[in-house]
Order: C-alpha cells, then sequence, then structure tokens
C-alpha cells in the first residue's frame, strides 16, 4: 500500500522534474556554451595581431641568396615571401626558404652558448655566459699559437664566399694558419677547371637564360642545383623560349622528368659519353674553326687521344646510351645557336672527378661556347674589396709557410685550393701535422660528408671543436664548445650570389626580427678573440663590430645594398676571347695542362668488389629534402614522399626487373648493404631507375635535430663513402657496390 | 552562367596551372602550409591522414622502363562551381551550411567553427581536397609564434581546405575600400602559392575578366559551365560537371587525357 | 522476487539467471562503451577512418540498423494504416526493434561526428538542399514517434499500469496510435529515402551517384523500398531467435506468414527495380560520366562482381521467391533461411553504397584505398547491439510483448512448489547459454 504511494509520487517528482527542466532554458544555455566551448578550445593557439610591416633582405639560408620579403606582425615574423625585384628568384622561392620560419622558431636551435661537460656527443651541456665562451675558445687559441702551432688549428666553413668566410680566412691568415677549408663542391671541380683551361682564378658563370639547347651531365638543374630557385625560374624561361634540354643520368629525377629527353646512362661513365660526343664532333669537324684554330691550343693532342679510343661504339658499350643516340647528341649540340654543355651531379655537393669537369667543358670549348652569349662565363670571384690587407706577424708568416692539411696546393695537387674530403683521412693519420683545434661554421660534416662515420671518427681525435652552429646538428653534437650563430633572418648577413649566376651580384641579408635565443653573431666572435689575443690579430680585424667590417667591405656598393639590398653589375661582360685566357700559351688549353689525358679521364670504380655485391647503389638530391648544413624542417619532410619514407622506414628505389629478379616484391623488407654497412628498408619497385642500381635520397637518417626530422630513413653518407681522385684529389664518389637481401 | 567579361561583380577567381613547367619542388605545398597554419605531425608519411590543402600528384604515364614518363600535377580546391552556380559536390550535400558557395567571387568558403565534422563533404568531393582534423594541432614549442593572425588555427574534428588563400582577399577589400575603390588590380589578389611558385606555373585571377591573364589563357566558355576553348587546358573531371575553376595546361597528350579519361591510365600515382 | 513485476500467465527464468544473462552482455556493453569514451575524449583518431573514409564501418552499420528497423514502421503502416489487423501480435515486438535499431543510430552518429556538442548544428543552421539535413530532422521525429509507440508497452508492466493516470494514459495513447503509426510511415518513408539519398546524390561519385526524379535520386525510392521490404524480415529473424532462446512459440504461424508474406511481394517488386536501376546505371549513367563497370569492380583486392550476385541475387531474388511461394515460406527452415538471406543482403547493399562509394578512385591518377576498422570502432559498432539485447531481454521479461504468449504457452494450474520446480527445469534454456549466437 505505502509503496504505492511511493512508487506514484516517486514517477510524479520524476516527470515533474524532467519536463520542468526541460521547460526553463538551462539546457540550451548549456548546450550552446559547450558549442562555443569547442569553438575557442583554450590549447588551440590564437596568433596575436599587430601592425603589419614587410622587410626585405636576402636569404642565408643557402648559398643561393634569393631575395625574400619577410611579412611580420608586431615583433612577429610570420611568412617569408620571394622578393618580386630580386634579380635571380624574381618573387619566386623553393620550398626550403617557404618553410624557413620553422628554423627560426622552434625547439632544435642552440639557445645559448654552452660547453661539454659530459662524453663526447653524450650530449649533456653546460650553460655558460659569452664572456666566458669568448675567453674559452681565446685561450685556447692563444695556447695553441703561443706553442708556436698555429697551422694546427682549422676552420671548415660552409659557405664559400661572402663577408663571413673571408673574415674567417682573414683570421686564420693573420693568426697564422693555412687551414681555412671550404665545405666541398661542383664548385672546387669548376674552379679547378678554370685554372688548368683557362688559366683563370675566379668561378664559372653560365647564361642560361641565353641557351637554347642544354645538355646536362646529371645535374639536378631544378633541384638545388646552382641557386635552386632561380635554375627552377630559368627552367620555365627555356620552357618559353623552346630551349632543348637533354638530361644524362641514370634515374629519372624531377630535371630528368620535365627535361625533353631523359638519357639513362650507367652512374659513372658520364665523362666517356662526353668524350664520344667530343669525338662526333671533331670526326664531322662540326667545331668552332676560329675558337678552336685562332683561340685554343693543345687541340691535336685532344684530337688524336679522341679519335684512338672513345668511337660512339666503344662509348656506346660502357656507358649503356646506344650509338646512334650519341651521334644524334653530338650534332644537335654542335648545330645549336647556343649549345651549353653542364655537369655536377645532383646538387653538387660532392664535386666528382675533374676529368668530368674537363670532359664537359671541352664541348663548351669545342663549339666557341665561352665568355659569350648562352656559354659559359669566368667571372672574377666575390671579394672584400674594401678591406686593408691583413698584417702577418713573424709566428703568422711561419704557420701561413706551413703544407695544408689536406694537401691543396702542395705536390700532389697544385691546383687545389681546398679539399676538405681530404681532411678527415689526414686528421686521423696525423700527417703532416696533428689537428688540435677544428673551428665548424654553417657546416655539418658529420652528417654532410659522404663516410660520415669515418668523419665522425677523425674528429673525435680533435682534441678542441668549436661549432658556431645555430641549430643542434650532427656537428655541433660532438663539439667542445658550441657559440650559436645568430640564425637567418636574425642577423646582418651577405650572401655572394655564385653558384652559376653569370653576373657579379651581392645580396645584403639584415636583422629582420630580434635574435630569439641568446646568440651572438659569430663575426663578431671572431673580432672580439682577435681583439683578446692582441697583436697583428687584432690588428688585422680591427672593426668594432661586424656590422663596420660589412660595411668596410662593401664600402663600393654600400649605397645600392642599403638602398635596393643587393647590389647587381648589370653591364658585366666577361673577357674577349683575345684577352681571356692567361695561360703559358695565352690561349685556351685543351689538355687543361696536364700531359696524361688518359690519367685525367680515366673512369672513376666505385669502392666494393664485385664478387660479394651485385648491385650499384647511388644517392640522389631531392628538391624536397635539405641536404647539406641545414636540415629539413617539418614542412619539408611533410612533402616527402610515401615512396620515400613509409613511418621512419626508407623505401629504396629500385628497378622492377632487378627487383623480381632478386625476389622482391613492392614493400618487401630488405637489408642494404655496402663495404661501410647496411641499413633495413623496404623495397620500391620503381620503372624510374636503371635496371642494376639502388637508388636513396641525401639528407634523411638525421640523429640530431628533433622527431619531425631525427631517425627518418637512413643517411646516404653512412653507406656510401668518398673515392678521391687521383687527378685532383676531389671527392669523385658517384655511389657504391651493395647488395639487397631479404630481411 | 553566361556572364563574360564583365568588370563589375561578380569574380569568378580561378587558376590557370602549367604542367610544362610545374617542377614538382613543392613549393606551393609549403607556402600554402606556412601562409594558412596548417598544422603538422611527427609523421607525415601516412597520405591518407596528412593535410595539405595544396597536394602535388605524380602521374605517370604506366609504360616500363625506360619510356616512362612523370608529370607533376599540383591540386588545390578546385573551387567547383557545379553544375548550377553553387551547387558544388561539397558545398551541396554539408547538413550544417559550415561550406558555402560565395556568389561575388566563386570562392568555396570553409566555416571551421561550424564545422562539426560529419565529413558529408568529403565523402562528395572527388578531388580530395579536404581534410579532417584527426588529431588536435600541435606546434613545437616557439613554432606557433610564426602563426598568420588572418587565419584562424584549426581545432580537431573538423574539415579543412583550401580556400584561395581568401583572407588575402579581403585583406585587399579592406585596402581598396579605404582608397574608396570596388575593383581590385589583378596583383593586388594573388594566392600564397602562386606568389612563392618558383616556377611561375601558377597563374591566378578573375576568369570573368578578360584582361586577367588566367582569362586569357583558359579561354573559359561560361556557357558550357567555363569549359576552356584553350585546346591545351583542361580540367580534373571535366564529365563530371564539377565545373572547377582550376584549369590545367599540358603540350602532353596523355597527360590531358590523365585529367579527365579515367580508363586511360592504369590506377597509379604517388605523391611527390 | 521480482515476480511481482512479471506479466500475468507467463513463466519467465530465474532472477538469478537473467542476472547472469544481463551481466555477460553488461560486459560487452561496458567494453563498447569504453570504446565511445576513447572516441569522444581522444578524438576520431581512434579509428582507422581517413581522409578517404570519411565514411566507414559506422555510416554502414547506421544505414544497416535503420533499414533493418524498417518493420516498425511498415508494420505499423500495415496494421494500424491499411488494416492488417492481425499483425496487432507482432506489432510490439516490430516496435521494439525499431525503437533498438533507432536509438542506435542517433548514438552512433553522435560518436561518429568530429564535434559531437556542436551536432545541433545540423538543426540551426540546417542546409535543406543536404539531404543529411533530412535525415537528421525525419530521424528525431521519428525517433519520438517510436518512443511515443514503445511507452504504452511500458506502461503495461503489471505495476506500472496499476498507477490510475498512468492507465488511463496508456489507454488513450493507444486510442491515437493510428495517427502516430501513420505519421511514423510518412516520416520513415522520407528519411529511409534521404538516407538513399545520401550516396545517391553525390554526383562527384559516379559508383554512388543516380539519375533523379524529381529533386531524388532513385536511391531514395530504393532505400524506402528496401526498408519496407527487409524490415519486416529482420523482424520476423529476431522473433524467431527469440522464440529459440526462450524455446517458446511466442507469435502464431498465421501472423509470421502473413507478414512474410508480404515481405516477399516488397522485396521481389523492391529486386526488380533494383535491377533496372543497376542495368541503367551500368550502361547510361556511369558511362556518362566517363566510368565503365570494370572501373569500380576491378583492380583491388576485394571488390569484384561478386559483391553485385551477391547483393542482388543472393540477398534479394532468392529470398524474395522463397517468401512469395506458399509452399516454400511456410517450411520453417526455409523461412527463417530466407530471412537470413534478406538481412545478409539488405546489410551488404547499405555496406557497397557507403564503403565501395569511398574506396574507388575518381581521379584517373588517384588509387583504390581498402580500409578495415580499428577495434574502437568495431566495439562501438557492437555497444547497440548488446543494448539491444538488453533491452529485449528486460522487455520481453517484465512487458506484455507478445499477446499470444501466455495461449501458446498454457501454465499448468500451478502451486508455489509447481512455480519453483518449473523454475528449475528452464535452467538449460536460461538466456545466457543462448543469447550468444544472437549478438554475432
Ligand atoms: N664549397 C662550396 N661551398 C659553398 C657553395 C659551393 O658551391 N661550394 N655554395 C654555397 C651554397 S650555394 C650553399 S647552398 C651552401 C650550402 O651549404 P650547406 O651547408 O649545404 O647549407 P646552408 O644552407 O649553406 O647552411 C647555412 C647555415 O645556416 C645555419 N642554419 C640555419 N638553419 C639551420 C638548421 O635548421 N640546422 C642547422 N644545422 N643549421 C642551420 C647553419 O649554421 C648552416 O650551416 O654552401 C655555400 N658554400
Ligand atoms: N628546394 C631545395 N633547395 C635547396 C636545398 C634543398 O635541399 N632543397 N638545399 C639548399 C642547399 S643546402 C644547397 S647546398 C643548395 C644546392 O645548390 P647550391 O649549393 O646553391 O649550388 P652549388 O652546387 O653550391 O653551386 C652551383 C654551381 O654554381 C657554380 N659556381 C658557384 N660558385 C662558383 C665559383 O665560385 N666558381 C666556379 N667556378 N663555379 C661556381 C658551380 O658550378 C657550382 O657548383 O640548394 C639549396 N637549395
Ligand atoms: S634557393 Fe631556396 S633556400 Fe636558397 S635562398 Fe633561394 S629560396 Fe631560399
Ligand atoms: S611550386 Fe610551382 S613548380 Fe613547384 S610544385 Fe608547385 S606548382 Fe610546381
Ligand atoms: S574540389 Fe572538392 S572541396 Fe573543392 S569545391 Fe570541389 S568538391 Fe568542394
Ligand atoms: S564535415 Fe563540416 S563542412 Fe563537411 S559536411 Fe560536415 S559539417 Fe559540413
Ligand atoms: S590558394 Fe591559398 S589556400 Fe589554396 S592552395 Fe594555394 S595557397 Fe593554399
Ligand atoms: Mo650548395
Amino acid at each position: 500500500m505505502s509503496m504505492k504511494i511511493d512508487r506514484r509520487s516517486f514517477l510524479a517528482l520524476g516527470v515533474g522534474g524532467a519536463v520542468g527542466t526541460a521547460l526553463t532554458p538551462l539546457p540550451w544555455k548549456i548546450q550552446d556554451d559547450l558549442a562555443i566551448w569547442t569553438q575557442m578550445w583554450p590549447w588551440t593557439p590564437d596568433p596575436p595581431g599587430g601592425a603589419n610591416t614587410y622587410v626585405n633582405t636576402v636569404s642565408p639560408l643557402c648559398g643561393s641568396g634569393c631575395g625574400v620579403t619577410v611579412r611580420k606582425v608586431g615583433e612577429r615574423a610570420v611568412k617569408i615571401e620571394g622578393r618580386k625585384d630580386f634579380p635571380t628568384n624574381e618573387g619566386g622561392l623553393c620550398n626550403l626558404c617557404a618553410a624557413g620560419l620553422q628554423m627560426l622558431y622552434g625547439p632544435t636551435r642552440v639557445p645559448f652558448p654552452m660547453k661539454r661537460i659530459g662524453e663526447r656527443g653524450a650530449n649533456e651541456w653546460q650553460r655558460i655566459s659569452w664572456e666566458e665562451a669568448i675567453s674559452m675558445l681565446a685561450e685556447q687559441l692563444g695556447e695553441i699559437r703561443q706553442a708556436g702551432q698555429p697551422e694546427t688549428v682549422c676552420c671548415l666553413s660552409g659557405r664559400r664566399y661572402g663577408s663571413m668566410p673571408d673574415l674567417l680566412k682573414r683570421f686564420m691568415t693573420a693568426y697564422g694558419s693555412p687551414n681555412f677549408t671550404v665545405m666541398p663542391s661542383m664548385a672546387d671541380g669548376y674552379d679547378m677547371m678554370l685554372k688548368r683551361m683557362h688559366g683563370v682564378e675566379g668561378r664559372v658563370g653560365f647564361d642560361l637564360g641565353k641557351a637554347d639547347y642544354i645538355l646536362s651531365f646529371g645535374s639536378g638543374l631544378i633541384e638545388g642545383w646552382g641557386n635552386t630557385a632561380y635554375m627552377i625560374r630559368i627552367n620555365s624561361l627555356w620552357k618559353e623560349n623552346n630551349a632543348t634540354i637533354k638530361q644524362i643520368e641514370p634515374r629519372l629525377s624531377n630535371t630528368a622528368a620535365k627535361a625533353d629527353q631523359w638519357i639513362p646512362i650507367t652512374p659513372g661513365t658520364e665523362v666517356l659519353l662526353a668524350l664520344g660526343i667530343a669525338y662526333v664532333i671533331i670526326k664531322e669537324s662540326l667545331y668552332n674553326y676560329d675558337f678552336v684554330n685562332n683561340y685554343a691550343s693543345g687541340f691535336e693532342a685532344l684530337r688524336s687521344f679522341v679519335l684512338s679510343g672513345y668511337s660512339p661504339g666503344n662509348v656506346a658499350k660502357q656507358t649503356g646510351v646506344d650509338q646512334s643516340t650519341i651521334v644524334t647528341l653530338a650534332r644537335e649540340f654542335a648545330r645549336s645557336r647556343r649549345p651549353l654543355a653542364l655537369c655536377g651531379r645532383g646538387q653538387g655537393h660532392v664535386p666528382g672527378a675533374l676529368g668530368g669537369y674537363v670532359a664537359v667543358h671541352l664541348l663548351n670549348a669545342l663549339v666557341g661556347n665561352i665568355n659569350r652569349p648562352g656559354g659559359v662565363w669566368a667571372l672574377p670571384r666575390p671579394a672584400m674589396e674594401g678591406w686593408p690587407e691583413p698584417m702577418l706577424d713573424a709566428q703568422a708568416q711561419a704557420g701561413m709557410a706551413k703544407p695544408r692539411l689536406d694537401g691543396a696546393g702542395g705536390p700532389a695537387f697544385p691546383f687545389a685550393e681546398q679539399l676538405a674530403n681530404r681532411l678527415p683521412q689526414a686528421i686521423t693519420a696525423g700527417r703532416p701535422y696533428p689537428l688540435k683545434a677544428l673551428l665548424v661554421y654553417e657546416a655539418n660534416p658529420v652528417f654532410s660528408m659522404p663516410g660520415a662515420a669515418a668523419v665522425r671518427q677523425a674528429l673525435q681525435q680533435v682534441p678542441f671543436i668549436v661549432s658556431f652552429a645555430t641549430h643542434m646538428d650532427e656537428t655541433a653534437a660532438i663539439a667542445d664548445l658550441i657559440l650559436p650563430n645568430h640564425a637567418h633572418l636574425e642577423r646582418w648577413d651577405d650572401v655572394a650570389v655564385t653558384a652559376g649566376y653569370n653576373r657579379p651580384l651581392v645580396g645584403l641579408a639584415q636583422a629582420v626580427v630580434a635574435p630569439q635565443q641568446d646568440t651572438m653573431h659569430t663575426g663578431d666572435v671572431f673580432l672580439q678573440v682577435a681583439a683578446t689575443l692582441g697583436g697583428s690579430l687584432a690588428a688585422s680585424l680591427a672593426w668594432n663590430d661586424y656590422a663596420a667590417c660589412l660595411q668596410e667591405g662593401h664600402a663600393a656598393h654600400w649605397a645600392d645594398l642599403e638602398e635596393n639590398g643587393y647590389w647587381l653589375d648589370r653591364s658585366y661582360a666577361p673577357e674577349t676571347w683575345s684577352f681571356a685566357f692567361p695561360t703559358p700559351s695565352g690561349k685556351f688549353d685543351f689538355t687543361a695542362s696536364d700531359g696524361d689525358l688518359k690519367a685525367l679521364f680515366a673512369p672513376i670504380p666505385a669502392e666494393g668488389d664485385g664478387g660479394s655485391y651485385n648491385l650499384k647503389l647511388i644517392a640522389y638530391d631531392s628538391v624536397r629534402i635539405a641536404n647539406g648544413a641545414v636540415g629539413s624542417p617539418p614542412f619539408l619532410i611533410k612533402t616527402v614522399s610515401d615512396k620515400v619514407l613509409e613511418g621512419n622506414t626508407l623505401l629504396v628505389d629500385v628497378n622492377p626487373e632487378t627487383a623480381q629478379a632478386a625476389g622482391f616484391r613492392e614493400g618487401d623488407a630488405a637489408l642494404l648493404k655496402t663495404p661501410l654497412g647496411s641499413a633495413s628498408v623496404r623495397v620500391h619497385l620503381s620503372p624510374d631507375l636503371m635496371p642494376g642500381l639502388v637508388a636513396i635520397p641525401r639528407g634523411l637518417g638525421h640523429t640530431a635535430y628533433d622527431d619531425y626530422l631525427a631517425e627518418k630513413g637512413i643517411n646516404a653518407n653512412d653507406l656510401i663513402g668518398p673515392v678521391e681522385d687521383p687527378a685532383s684529389g676531389l671527392d669523385a664518389t658517384w655511389g657504391i657496390l651493395a647488395s639487397l637481401v631479404k630481411a | 552562367m553566361t556572364q563574360t567579361g564583365d568588370f563589375g561583380k561578380p569574380k569568378r577567381y580561378g587558376m590557370v596551372i602549367d604542367l610544362d613547367k610545374c617542377t614538382g619542388c613543392g613549393t606551393c605545398m609549403v607556402a600554402c602550409m606556412a601562409e594558412n597554419n596548417v598544422p603538422f605531425k611527427k609523421d607525415e608519411s601516412d597520405k591518407l591522414k596528412s593535410i595539405t590543402w595544396m597536394r602535388v600528384y605524380r602521374l605517370t604515364n604506366g609504360k616500363p622502363y625506360p619510356d616512362n614518363e612523370i608529370c607533376y600535377l599540383p591540386r588545390p580546391c578546385q573551387h567547383c562551381a557545379g553544375k548550377h552556380e553553387g551547387h558544388s559536390p561539397c558545398v551541396s550535400v554539408c547538413p550544417a551550411t559550415a561550406t558555402d558557395y560565395d556568389k561575388d567571387t566563386g570562392i568555396v568558403s570553409q566555416i571551421y567553427t561550424r564545422c562539426f565534422g560529419c565529413r558529408y563533404c568529403m565523402a562528395a568531393c572527388p578531388y580530395h581536397a579536404r581534410y579532417f582534423n584527426w588529431w588536435d594541432p600541435v606546434w613545437p614549442k616557439g613554432m606557433e609564434k610564426y602563426l598568420n593572425p588572418n587565419v584562424s588555427a584549426r581545432m580537431r574534428g573538423i574539415v579543412e581546405k583550401c580556400g584561395f588563400c581568401f583572407q588575402r582577399y579581403q585583406k585587399a577589400m579592406e585596402q581598396a575600400n579605404m582608397e574608396g575603390r570596388r575593383e581590385l588590380e589583378e596583383h593586388e589578389y594573388q594566392t600564397a602559392c602562386t606568389q612563392a611558385c618558383p616556377a611561375g606555373a601558377i597563374t591566378f585571377g578573375d576568369l570573368y575578366n578578360p584582361h586577367h591573364k588566367v582569362h586569357q589563357m583558359a579561354q573559359p566558355d561560361f556557357t558550357k559551365g567555363g569549359r576552356p576553348r584553350n585546346p591545351k587546358a583542361f580540367r580534373l573531371l571535366e564529365e563530371l560537371q564539377t565545373n572547377p575553376k582550376v584549369y590545367y595546361m599540358s603540350s602532353k597528350e596523355w597527360v590531358r587525357k590523365a585529367g579527365y579519361k579515367p580508363d586511360l591510365l592504369d590506377h597509379q600515382a604517388a605523391e611527390h | 522476487m521480482d515476480s511481482a513485476l512479471i506479466p500475468k500467465g507467463v513463466k519467465r527464468c530465474p532472477i538469478w539467471q537473467f542476472a547472469l544473462g544481463l551481466g555477460i552482455v553488461g560486459a560487452v556493453l561496458l567494453w563498447g562503451v569504453y570504446a565511445m569514451f576513447l572516441c569522444w575524449f581522444k578524438g576520431l583518431n581512434q579509428t582507422n577512418m581517413n581522409d578517404y573514409y570519411g565514411f566507414a564501418l559506422w555510416i554502414w552499420a547506421d544505414l544497416a540498423v535503420i533499414a533493418l528497423g524498417g518493420g516498425a514502421f511498415f508494420t505499423g503502416l500495415l496494421k494500424y494504416v491499411i488494416g492488417k489487423d492481425d499483425l496487432k501480435n507482432i506489432i510490439n515486438y516490430a516496435v521494439l526493434i525499431g525503437f533498438i535499431c533507432y536509438s542506435s543510430a542517433l548514438l552512433i552518429l553522435a560518436i561518429d561526428v568530429g564535434q559531437p556538442l556542436r551536432s545541433w548544428f545540423i538543426f540551426w543552421h540546417a542546409n535543406v538542399h543536404s539531404m543529411l539535413t533530412e535525415v537528421a530532422f525525419c530521424l528525431s521525429c521519428y525517433f519520438c514517434v517510436l518512443t511515443i509507440e514503445y511507452l504504452p508497452l511500458i506502461f503495461e508492466n503489471r505495476q506500472i499500469d496499476k498507477v490510475p493516470f498512468v492507465h488511463n494514459l496508456t489507454h488513450t495513447m493507444h486510442e491515437y496510435m493510428a495517427i502516430f503509426a501513420a505519421t511514423g510511415a510518412f516520416l520513415s518513408f522520407f528519411h529511409q529515402g534521404s538516407l538513399g539519398g545520401v550516396a545517391g546524390v553525390l554526383f562527384g561519385r559516379p559508383f554512388a551517384y543516380r539519375e533523379h526524379l524529381f529533386i531524388w535520386p532513385w536511391t531514395f525510392f530504393l532505400f524506402t523500398w528496401s526498408a519496407a521490404a527487409y524490415g519486416p524480415c529482420f523482424t520476423l529473424l529476431v522473433t524467431r531467435i527469440t522464440e529459440k532462446i526462450t524455446g517458446k512459440k511466442l507469435v502464431k504461424d498465421a501472423t509470421v506468414q502473413l507478414l512474410a508474406k508480404i515481405a516477399g511481394w516488397m522485396m521481389f517488386t523492391y529486386i526488380i527495380a533494383k535491377i533496372i536501376d543497376t542495368i541503367y546505371w551500368a550502361t547510361t549513367t556511369a558511362p556518362s560520366l566517363g566510368f565503365t563497370l570494370k572501373d569500380f569492380y576491378t583492380n583491388n583486392p576485394v571488390y569484384g562482381y561478386w559483391i553485385l550476385i551477391a547483393e542482388i541475387v543472393v540477398g534479394g531474388v532468392i529470398p524474395a521467391l522463397i517468401l512469395i511461394i506458399p509452399q516454400l515460406r511456410s517450411n520453417r527452415l526455409l523461412l527463417t533461411l530466407a530471412t537470413i538471406l534478406a538481412v545478409v543482403g539488405v546489410c551488404l547493399d547499405r555496406w557497397v553504397m557507403v564503403l565501395q562509394v569511398m574506396a574507388i578512385p575518381v581521379m584517373s591518377f588517384d588509387k583504390w584505398v581498402m580500409y578495415y576498422p580499428s577495434w574502437q570502432e568495431v566495439a562501438t559498432t557492437v555497444l547497440p547491439v548488446a543494448y539491444g539485447i538488453i533491452l529485449i531481454m528486460i522487455s520481453y521479461r517484465y512487458l506484455p510483448i507478445f499477446p499470444q504468449e501466455a495461449e501458446l504457452n498454457p501454465l499448468a494450474p500451478e502451486t508455489p512448489a509447481a512455480v519453483a520446480a518449473d523454475a528449475e527445469e528452464t535452467v538449460d534454456e536460461g538466456p545466457e547459454a543462448d543469447l550468444a549466437p544472437a549478438e554475432a
């Protein structure tokens, strides 16, 4: 009975309550508030506004030095865009600069000066003040100099031209060390070639815009070769002008894909193809009589050499390029109005053998396409003309008289200016003298040099390593002292645009934003160190600050630099043939001042014995992956294909025919072995590669940086080592013997 | 729509992408991500869950070595007009009007704060131009500093896509209005990808305006839903009558066919 | 001890046995609830859906349960509007099953959307051109109708019914049931249809797109039609399963046969329409969009022509024939087989219209993409099944769902002792033992 009443009242209460609440605005209000909350979750960032400004500068992110405009909102840089009125990129960018702000901001920056406290590479650091940092550096350098061994200090720079490399070189000179070295690149090959064929100490430029037939020996013309963004613009210009592009390389790269013809070639035999083409041009007398007869020497020697062994028939056998193609290429090349032959594999970080540069350049010479519109020009190198000569005291002179560690300029390699690739072996051998200190500027040799493991081991032997890296890269990780440079957009800097650009051009980089970390401009660091060391060093680097030395160096063009952000010598014209070749003969030298052409042009074999390895591994430069001293920012890695990275696993390209022969199906796990080591990978069947090859990209397999980059894929330089070109000492490696076994 | 050569409103903003010039460098993808606060994860190798408003596809002619050819094809949102203006595949199906067709500009908008993540629009879009935020966006410490204040950061559980950098249109219009103008110069409103492309492969402008490059290149016939008159130009999936405002140009026939003849190619392509 | 709640004149298994059954199914339910909260709090990254599969397992489950729940509106239509009075013996169960299916559908949707807390925007910022808007409105309205149709059943519980107010309310509701049934049928016609429209309007997806009649694509009518045809089959199947589990006959053959016959003819006519639609689509619609059948059924590991045969012949023609031919229909086994084939057939149809649509590349350079659900998706999809079983167990135990049960299973004049004895006997027929197959 009572139970019934309970139930009734309960029901009444329940129903009444429900209806009641439903009638109040409460549930609806809650609904609305919840929805609004989801529209502005507290953990979703809400970028603050501010005044909009645009700052023009150039990007020192890569040597291309494109003109950029940085959009700022308040104090924040929010976008990097191309500068439309800049001579090279004309408003365009490449993906690296487009993602550049992820390098300026973010967690991989070196936050402050640090000294190593743990084991080398254990990544245990102690923050120190800038005063302490600079005095530590000055002290070490001072002691070594006091001990009369200034030559045992080496400075390795990633950049070749501009105030910073010049300042470093000047410091080293006044300090007394001949060991200022720049990271290897095809520039070394071109420079050496210029010396030996033109007799010029300069740099090459290419009048690309006017060329109408481009014969590219594996150059990644639109993939980071030369000035990346500029080259891509030039490529479009070529399309508009119906220029013909022939791409010679074993892989269907972006460049090959966009070319009018892709000519697959057995890697390492490019030099033979060039000579085969020369054979046809000479045999069929398609060459430029005026140039060859009146302005060149050594043609007869070359002629008999080439005709003796490089007939299309022979060349076809060794290169895999068929005879008729060779003949056609030769005739097309010779009969075009403005043909241009280019070399430097991929982005040109590995120079390759000197013979290749000479063989390709003599094609340009045969058609007389030198210092002419649409041709190859020899230009003076950029220099800080406003600076007085450095002062060398006795110690400095003694030190500078010593041979270079890398042997460049010595008896073995008289034409070489620097051979950074030979540094590791010299350091390991301790000959001609042990290295006491290494200063690394804007370079990451431990990651980006072939045979990375050997490089690391060599560096481990150096008692004192100083890095000026902006980001915690692999080299910085094994340093004893890190004095972080301002990152790009934080620092004043200049970029002497070279990389094949055919006019003198200097861009001025300014500090667009205040330094985000406790960093110092490396230029100022060296000025202060010099001042501390005193004497002729202080006298040679007497500027109050880097800005002053930058301005003085460019005094002649400073007005332009300040007003336009760049200085361009529009009127520049190369020397005419009569005055262009200060060789002993006063003429262009077809023999590259080398008696032994056979040795010069001998193809370089790949490392490893054929027996246990049935494949060849080649590395390629991807325009989607930064592979120099700069690590790929997250946006770049995001654009990497799922046919290259699967999770952190690298997919290697293998021709379907080759893969099937080895019993591999798409995506199969495999162990990629080379004489240097092995790595677990997956197989991607790709028709875009010659049979018998395995191809992997450069720039992956970082151990430094953060999870957005580290441990993704493998570092090609761990599997491929350097191979020395006997003729020049340059690193001639183009690949390595390898095998793929089921994993 | 039969209106052509109208200098006043409405506009029909569109793109012409020259596939002969496109190098596949991917700068357009990055520029877009940088301009539009597109999030990124530690692992972006699963392209089925990777937000790229602009995606560069890698087309192959399907032939074996050495006759194989490759063409790169950048794919932003096509800003489909639909069978009849405004009846875009996605807009017509969104139950909450969270994506809309702007009759003034022809731009298909996406309203992040209204979208509730039913993903019907994704099912409707044949171009896979729409991306879902499967995760909450996270920026590594400090990187939030570069975020563009003109584009709101999205939250988990909603769809986003290319909006032809609409924020740039708004800024340009504000500027013009302050100067008492109702019309924009061609250069005043350009998208981030167009600007950044080092190859100059992307051209952007008003398809209605005969003085704009896009009009001259594509020669759209608005009596036929904007079909290109230029024989070198084509649109993706022309037959579906989605009537995109993104045009492609190629001198290669296999590429032009790949644009809209499904049976001519083996179904394979990898993003590169 | 809960005997006071159990309807008069029927026998139920002992409470401990019932509780055990509840416990087992409840465990499955909790697993689903856990997954549900994972999806809500961690987001849809818990699923294997991706940018190609914006619609996946859940949306399929939605379409499927709504089609299967179609038994409610169609049986209601037949009984209250068309006047097939004999169906009163199964209508309660049809309504209950419908209620379960539709509440499940709504729950699944609430998990499926990326921003559940905003999902009411679909009403607030409604886009009248969107099929999904139509679905949302009709679905919610029809769910209310189902609730109204289900409530009286609850009120008929022995104890609740003792409350005079409730008793009168129930009585009044019964009087107006025809109106609700009619409304339900009307609403169902539209949301079943618009669910078909969801795929049919996708003119960017040649596999799904269909020509329109007025503003509706053919799939609109096909879906309604198939729901009317297949829904009752599901009602019959579940009834059969319940009978197996309880070991009792609950509905007289006359009723079953009547519903089966009607469903059969609906299915027969539907499948003819479906075949015509398929032929027209394959020969006219798809080609006009630049596609051929081969683009839809080749070049991939799963979706072959077999799926067409399976859906139309095995899941359509065969059960239809069994159901319309009296000799076959009257065979208990064949009848059950037919209902099973039918249920599989309609589920397959909904699968194809959701997942195959997503799998097929449209751009020539795009690729087939396969998908398999994550455990969270499976769990959340099993959740409604467990919930349904529990609701059926409770309703069956305490509510007079089957009017003919008492008559078909007369109780011996009983003494308290006898009740106990009977109770023992029913042990091996307890729910937990046989519920498993119902789950699967
Ligand atoms: N021998 C030779 N030297 C050259 C050239 C050449 O042709 N030959 N060319 C020049 C040209 S064109 C180029 S591109 C460069 C190539 O040089 P690379 O070493 O390939 O890379 P850069 O872009 O120059 O690196 C610039 C510097 O920016 C800083 N930096 C900015 N962001 C990061 C980051 O995220 N991580 C790290 N670790 N550092 C960062 C680093 O200090 C880095 O060293 O070399 C220049 N120097
Ligand atoms: N998209 C994209 N862009 C990139 C990168 C990337 O990863 N992705 N990487 C950046 C990096 S790190 C690099 S290293 C660059 C690669 O490209 P760069 O490093 O910018 O180009 P280099 O290969 O250094 O120089 C190109 C060539 O120009 C000529 N050259 C330049 N200077 C001289 C000179 O003084 N003398 C002579 N004789 N010839 C000279 C030589 O042929 C030289 O090899 O690309 C940069 N840009
Ligand atoms: S080439 Fe690319 S990375 Fe180098 S400066 Fe130009 S835009 Fe920047
Ligand atoms: S930026 Fe230009 S060239 Fe590079 S991929 Fe995009 S469209 Fe092609
Ligand atoms: S491309 Fe896709 S998202 Fe863009 S408008 Fe067309 S259908 Fe909509
Ligand atoms: S996901 Fe958002 S935009 Fe797309 S249909 Fe649903 S509500 Fe509309
Ligand atoms: S138009 Fe703007 S939003 Fe669209 S792809 Fe280009 S940059 Fe991205
Ligand atoms: Mo470089």
